[in-house]
């Protein structure tokens, strides 16, 4: 029996107007000249997108409106899961997930949040809905993934050595044999031992640090084999935006030239917790750069630690507008 | 700059990085092993010496090999120097 694929309908995104550049939140952050010396010369950041002003469905809300407009009766989607990396983004007698399914007029859809891999949890909250799509057994059944959260702090806006988070949100329309990009592969890999995440001590950071590279590089090895494909069969690299040390040295250990890599979002938008991998999608397929068939790996790192990679083959024109 | 004020620039570098006084810094000096500076911490004392000797840090071009030891920081800073004359000459081509 052949296995049913997991495809992308729909990928919306959105960002904040305000652009801020991160000199100007040293104050607030905590951070020396040399600090942000570091952070734009080493690790490429200069704007983000950040908006105290907004709340957060106002944040979450136009993306995902976009992704269920695509869906000719919204009746189908089943799944609303909010992927997201701050595990508390509301008062607790407010379910987010749930606020979201409502204002989106999908009160038939289960809707529930998810956020055990942080930053990697858009990616894995893929692979749950085409899970329980498959489970449900509708061809006609879809799930609908919205990432989206504020820098509501300064203790989740600095990823200390690492990344100034910015705002952003995105969805996703997942079905199962549908049209839109078929997902040929996803990797997940977790290490359990680094699940401190943000409060990790400096010993834990150290070695941390030091098995970032590996299994990254690892987690992308894996996916691609699992599709059938090696790093020449790929037409891009679609990353968080994080542009540490140990991401370039597992990009150097894999061998994986500069221009399969699309970084150019790290100086406009800083990392944006589960949703850049997104937003660098929509900006490379509004920017016309996603090939019809071309093969993309989508990368994903979250504390805690979770590292995701998931291999999409793109159909520009879908053969077979939604049923 | 020559290196001896390469080295003393480095040393009031890391006094700023670490927020309390740094003395006796040698070319042999290894940053991570003797000093015990982190990787960030050494970046930081690049950013640092940026304005003070005159040169723009290339992410393209850094390597940790050039951040092993006093020496080797002061050589990468010394030829960040030359590189940064060079492209400030008009071409004669």
């Amino acid at each position: 029996m052949p296995v049913s694929v997991a495809t992308l309908e729909r990928i919306e995104s959105f960002l904040p107007q305000r652009s801020v550049p991160i000199a100007d939140l040293a104050g607030t952050l905590g951070l020396t000249r040399a600090k942000v010396g570091v952070y734009r010369k080493i690790f490429g950041l200069d704007n983000i997108r950040f908006d105290p002003e907004m709340g957060l469905f106002d944040l979450v809300l136009p993306a995902a409106r976009a992704a269920v407009s695509s869906v000719d009766d919204p009746g189908r989607i089943r799944q609303v899961i909010f992927a997201h990396t701050i595990q508390q983004l509301t008062p607790a007698n407010i379910d987010a997930a749930q606020v979201i399914r409502d204002e989106l007029g999908l009160r038939r859809a289960d809707a529930f949040g998810l956020s055990q891999q942080n930053c990697a949890s858009g990616l894995a909250a893929i692979d749950v809905a085409a899970e329980l799509l498959r489970a449900g057994g509708d061809p006609d059944a879809r799930a609908l993934v919205v990432t989206g959260e504020r820098a509501s702090s300064p203790m989740v806006q600095l990823v200390p050595n690492t990344a100034i988070m910015g705002e952003a949100a995105a969805a996703c329309v997942v079905a199962i044999d549908g049209a839109g990009d078929s997902v040929d592969s996803y990797v997940l890999r977790t290490l359990g031992e680094f699940a401190a995440g943000l409060l990790l001590d400096d010993a834990g950071n150290k070695q941390f640090g030091k098995r970032y590279p590996q299994v990254l590089a690892e987690v992308m090895r894996s996916a691609l084999a699992a599709a059938g494909l090696a790093f020449d069969d790929l037409d891009l690299v679609i990353s968080q935006n994080v542009d540490t040390s140990g991401w370039r040295e597992a990009i150097k250990e894999l061998g994986v030239p500069k221009e399969k890599l699309f970084m150019d979002n790290v100086k406009h938008h800083g990392h944006c917790y589960a949703s850049d991998v997104f937003v660098n999608y929509t900006a490379l397929r509004d920017a016309g750069r996603l090939v019809d068939g071309g093969r993309y790996l989508l990368i994903s790192v979250g504390l805690g630690a979770s590292f995701a990679a998931m291999v999409i083959t793109h159909h520009r024109s879908p053969p077979h507008p939604a049923r | 700059m020559d290196h001896a004020k390469l080295v003393a620039a480095i040393e009031t570098a890391r006094s700023e990085v670490l927020e309390r006084e740094v003395t006796g810094l040698t070319e042999d000096t290894r940053l991570f092993e003797d000093v015990h500076l982190d990787s960030t911490s050494v970046l930081e004392l690049l950013m640092a010496r940026e304005d003070i000797v005159g040169i723009s840090v290339d992410r393209e071009t850094l390597d940790m090999d050039d951040v092993r030891s006093v020496g080797t920081l002061a050589d990468y800073l010394d030829a960040q120097q030359t590189g940064s004359a060079l492209a400030a000459e008009p071409s004669q081509a």
